[in-house]
């Protein structure tokens, strides 16, 4: 008798035997390619976004207002987000069963979307009138948000570049 | 000069990376982290060069900013560079034509940075729309890419 199961592997089995991932994983130079491109997506978003940071403990470039410097930065980090996304969305369809069984992938997903929740609580509270900081104090809950992102971005960095270690048995 | 690689190899250093299972793989992400400091230290400024990004501020403002980062992430891209190279001096970056083309690229980045660039944005007078800035931001920007090109091309070489 079968026994239902819920696992993804199954269906990251089915992605992992295409052909198109399959050729992918063979061709070292796509390879190599797509993953130099995610680390130049990273260097834009990430080195973008720490001048952003910066400006929210009132360092970088503080002649700019907080709504200018946001104005300013925020294409650089989007594009840079973006590239980082579509190019690491492409190498996880490359091996997506050996990624998906890797601690330091799953800590990287969970802190990826811890992240994205910190960025969103950000501007749907103290960035929704960015202006408002233009001329008041920036509260004390924007360091928070500025101490959590740095230290969630940082793990996203150590756990991405950890991936490539089998250090654990693989979770299945 | 291969002879030189051989004794960085054995050098006791060299030797307390190889022995430990965890130390390369931390040198590596510290070393990815700097690397994304540079790249916003460094474009920050190119953009400004270009007539992007903080179009509002002056040059040497967004340089004085992007300064402190711009030096202690290259210290720190330096350090855990030199650490990562001696573990495999000989048996590996010797023979491989990444390494060799990716110093090329350093040290021109680096000469560039310091003997052109900086001077050129640190100056009150700096302004940007000029062929001149528009050069520098370019140059500079390329040349750090082609250290990362070649650095990253290591690992397929």
């Amino acid at each position: 008798m079968e026994v239902l199961s819920l696992s993804i592997v199954p269906f990251l089995q089915i992605i992992q035997d295409s052909d198109l991932s399959t050729a992918f994983r063979e061709s070292a130079y796509v390879w190599g390619i797509v993953d130099g491109v995610h680390v130049i997506g990273l260097c834009v978003f990430l080195g973008m976004l720490l001048f952003w940071e910066l400006r929210l403990f009132n360092i970088g470039v503080r002649s700019a207002s907080v709504s200018e410097t946001w104005a300013r930065l925020s294409p650089w980090i989007m594009v840079g987000f973006i590239i980082m996304v579509a190019s690491g969305v492409i190498l996880f369809c490359g091996e997506p069963v050996r990624y998906w069984a890797s601690i330091f992938f799953r800590i990287k997903a969970v802190a990826l979307v811890l992240a994205g929740l910190n960025a969103i609580a950000f501007h749907y509270s103290i960035g929704r009138r960015l202006v408002q900081w233009d001329t008041e104090p920036l509260p004390k809950s924007a360091h928070v948000v500025g101490i959590a992102s740095i230290t969630l971005w940082i793990l996203i960095v150590f756990c991405g570049r950890l991936i490539a270690y089998n250090w654990f048995a693989p979770l299945y | 000069m291969l002879s030189f690689f051989q004794w960085i190899e054995a050098t006791s250093l060299a030797m307390t990376i190889n022995n430990s299972k965890y130390a390369f793989a931390l040198i590596e992400s510290f070393h990815l982290l700097s690397l994304a400091i540079i790249g916003g230290a460094v474009l920050v400024v190119d953009a400004r060069l270009l007539g992007l990004g903080f179009r509002n501020q002056k040059v040497s403002e967004v340089a004085a900013a992007a300064r402190p980062w711009l030096i202690g992430s290259l210290i720190g891209i330096l350090l855990t560079g030199v650490l990562m190279f001696s573990s495999l001096a000989a048996g590996k970056y010797y023979y491989n034509p990444g390494f060799w083309w990716k110093m090329y690229f350093l040290a021109a980045a680096i000469v560039f940075t310091f003997a052109v660039r900086q001077p050129y944005v640190m100056r009150a007078s700096a302004v940007s729309g000029t062929p001149r800035a528009a050069v520098i931001a370019i140059v500079s920007t390329g040349l750090y890419l082609g250290v990362a090109v070649f650095g990253r091309a290591i690992g397929f070489l």
